[in-house]
């Protein structure tokens, strides 16, 4: 079983669970995910592992309660056991030496980029965050982020310490200041969009990691079907990442709100 | 001429708002009677027609003499499982009614009477007979103690392979990556098709007979092959099953509201039924339901959307079956397709869908048909289904369910490089000894050649002979 070793609520409705996981630990890779159930006949999520520490044998996740199976997970307790824990699925984020790199993130994205930001700047590169939220306190791991990257810039919307204005428009100064090589996104399909057509002016590479709707997170049910470069791929097989150039964002907002909108 | 038997049945009202098991079997005095139909014949049709091998006259035999236990041990003789094969098995021994007509008419059998009954004569043997008189007696080979076999997969082929191996006296381990083992049978076919019951059962009878199941196990990812050999197996077996769904090519497949069947019967499947019945399944599933196949996985879809209560709002639901084949010709079991009519499942055949349309929001709306009739084109005689000109229209549906069929799970060929795929993209596997290009490394069922469970059993089952050969001769 998948104990959890410790258990960390990070704001109102975000809680971090460090679970043991041993094989998965000394696998996972920057941007892989686990498919997680909390219990038999329940739900199961992808969640990305934000971090793993392969000699103890743990993988760290952080839950945003807003369904039934997040609030499950987010209530359980230290010593509690998950009932399934799978992974580590998709495909490893691309991490190459390229220069300066920007990884522009919101709200859940933090969480889901911090171990792509470590791992892009262990190879060397030259690391700018830009990071969002509504309020500080909701600003995940900002402190792992601050120690993470070689520059950070903040984005919050309400008008207080440490507001430097939105992260696109943020994302235009920094496009300005730096030489930058490659940009990662991890944020809703409208700001990734926007970032997308400021890049592909420049023909700067980047990358998006995309959160589809998963059922079994092994590439068996198509559910995360999503078209990029014209032909329809499995985000939990060929993903989360994808070149951000070549995905349809009219597919993926259409796919992204399918569930809810017909329920 | 079709002979339907009289099944015991759920009433059509009660079964569609429970997932419990709709055929409740045949009663005694007509199993008595169908098995007394038997002809006992010098060269029967049903043995050149079973995958398994099952000596089907044998156990008929035994049936007809009213020993249940001795007709159940016949039959596991060849088929470990035939609770499952007597539910689900597409029953090739009872002649050209469902899948085998191509096969049967070229080997040109002489035309006979079929018998009609050996499924259900199957399924009263395993729910009745006593399985202390049925089990084999497990006879351990020495040098056979010890060594280790690893199965990916515990779909039907993993399964039976698992059985056929610790029978013989293996060590065997069964990686699955989903939560609960079965593979296909579990994720793949309703509950009211297959209780999982029977599958638990099946599995804990697995586990007594020594096979360990590891769970959560993603072959590839989790733990890789290599890993596999180092901790000691000398054989491992790929038994991933089909299950990816055939991307369509219809203009529309990619709207919202439009789903593949393997997506739908996972969701519901991975549910609990208590969360089924009180509706907690977070599946959006609107008022007209238009599920496009015309197989036993459609059949299957529209009957589980028949159960998954009212549209939102409360609107009743209606599900309607658009096959491009005609009703004789149609892949879905007989007697399956009656309990969906009763069940309020209509059909609409033979039709083509042509197109999903959408609406403002970028969801369907409707799908746009063509009528279909036999029509002899070239007037040489070959009579095929050709669009009824003038007969387009448009079926209204906020929810279609493509089940157009799927491919071999072939995933594990990205984390595992080096084995060889085949032209249509299953794992290849030497015809002789189920080898893949990777020494040591075997492969069975669906994830070489997509088939029907009995198919997927029977090349489990051959598997694990060639692995006991393999390790013999080591």
């Amino acid at each position: 079983m998948f104990k959890i070793l410790n258990r960390q609520i990070l704001f109102n409705n975000w809680t971090r669970l460090d679970v043991r996981a041993p094989e998965i630990a000394s696998r996972v890779k920057a941007g892989q995910f686990v498919r997680v159930s909390p219990e038999e006949g329940g739900e199961h999520i992808p969640l990305t592992v934000v971090d793993a520490d392969a000699l103890k044998g743990t993988i760290s996740i952080i839950v945003h309660h807003i369904g039934v199976t997040t609030r499950q997970l987010g209530g359980m307790a230290i010593h509690a056991s998950l009932y399934s824990v799978l992974g580590p699925l998709g495909m490893p984020a691309s991490i190459e030496k390229k220069g300066t790199v920007v990884c522009l993130a919101t709200g859940i994205g933090i969480a889901q980029i911090l171990p792509v930001v470590r791992a892009l700047k262990k190879a060397g590169n030259k690391v700018v965050g830009i990071i969002g939220a509504k309020t500080k306190r909701e600003l995940l791991v900002e402190s792992q982020m601050r120690l993470a990257c070689n520059k950070i810039f903040i984005a919050l919307d309400e008008r207080s310490q440490g507001h430097q204005g939105l992260a696109v428009d943020i994302f235009k100064r920094v496009m300005k200041d730096e030489n930058v090589q490659r940009v990662y996104t991890i944020a809703p399909v409208d700001v990734m969009e926007e970032v997308c057509s400021l890049t592909r002016a420049r023909g700067i590479e980047t990358k998006v990691t995309l959160n589809t709707v998963m059922v079994d997170g092994t590439g068996m049910c198509g559910s995360c079907r999503l078209k990029v470069g014209g032909r329809t791929v499995f985000t939990c097989v060929e993903g989360p990442e994808f070149d951000s150039h070549s995905v349809d964002f009219r597919d993926l907002r259409m796919r992204m709100n399918a569930p809810r909108t017909t329920s | 001429m079709v002979i339907v038997l009289s099944m015991n049945v759920q009433p059509a009202r009660r079964r569609i708002k429970n997932f419990k098991e709709v055929s409740l079997g045949l009663p005694k005095k007509a199993v008595i009677e169908e098995a007394r139909r038997c002809l006992q014949g010098a060269d029967p049709l049903c043995l050149k027609g079973c995958p398994l091998g099952i000596d089907i006259p044998a156990f008929i035999r035994f049936l007809r003499d009213g020993h249940v236990s001795a007709a159940l041990s016949k039959i596991k003789e060849a088929n470990c499982f035939p609770s499952i094969c007597g539910r689900i098995c597409p029953a090739p021994c009872e002649g050209p009614g469902q899948f085998d007509q191509e096969d049967v008419r070229r080997v040109e059998l002489p035309p006979r009477r079929w018998c009609k009954g050996i499924r259900v004569l199957e399924r009263y043997a395993a729910d009745f007979g006593n399985p202390r008189f049925a089990v084999k007696e497990r006879k351990p080979s020495v040098a056979r103690a010890g060594k280790r076999v690893a199965i990916v997969g515990s779909g039907a082929a993993g399964l039976t392979a698992a059985a056929q191996l610790a029978e013989k006296g293996y060590r065997v381990a069964v990686f699955e990556s989903m939560d609960r083992p079965g593979g296909a049978l579990r994720y793949g076919i309703p509950a009211f098709r297959l209780p999982r019951k029977i599958l638990d059962d099946a599995v804990r009878g697995l586990k007594t007979s020594g096979v360990e199941f590891k769970t959560n196990c993603y072959v590839g990812r989790t733990i890789l092959l290599e890993d596999l050999s180092r901790q000691g197996f000398e054989a491992i077996l790929l038994a991933t099953g089909g299950g990816i769904p055939k991307l369509s090519d219809i203009p529309g497949a990619d709207l919202g509201g439009v789903y593949y069947a393997e997506e739908f019967l996972m969701r519901v499947n991975l549910a609990r039924e208590s969360a089924l019945l009180r509706k907690e399944l977070n599946f959006p599933l609107g008022a007209k339901v238009a599920v496009i196949g015309s197989g036993n996985v459609a059949l299957d879809c529209a009957r589980l959307a028949v159960r998954l209560g009212p549209a939102p709002g409360g609107a009743s639901r209606k599900v309607t079956v658009l096959s491009p084949r005609s009703w004789d010709d149609k892949r879905a079991f007989q007697q399956e397709c009656a309990y969906g009519q009763e069940e309020g499942v209509s059909w609409e055949s033979p039709v083509k869908p042509l197109e999903l349309i959408a609406d403002v929001h970028h969801f369907v709306s409707g799908v746009r048909c063509v009528r279909l009739d036999y029509a002899d084109v070239e007037t040489q005689g070959r009579w095929e289904l050709m669009p009824v000109p003038d007969s387009e229209f448009v079926f209204e549906a906020d929810t279609v369910i493509m089940a157009v069929g799927h491919g071999p799970n072939v995933l594990m060929n990205r984390d595992c490089p080096g084995l060889r795929l085949n032209a249509d993209g299953g794992l290849w596997a030497g015809e002789e000894n189920s080898m893949t290009s990777l020494e040591g490394v075997f492969a069975c069922g669906n994830v070489i050649k997509g088939g029907s469970v009995v198919e997927a059993m029977a090349s489990g089952q051959k598997a694990a002979e060639d692995i006991d050969r393999y390790l013999k001769g080591r």
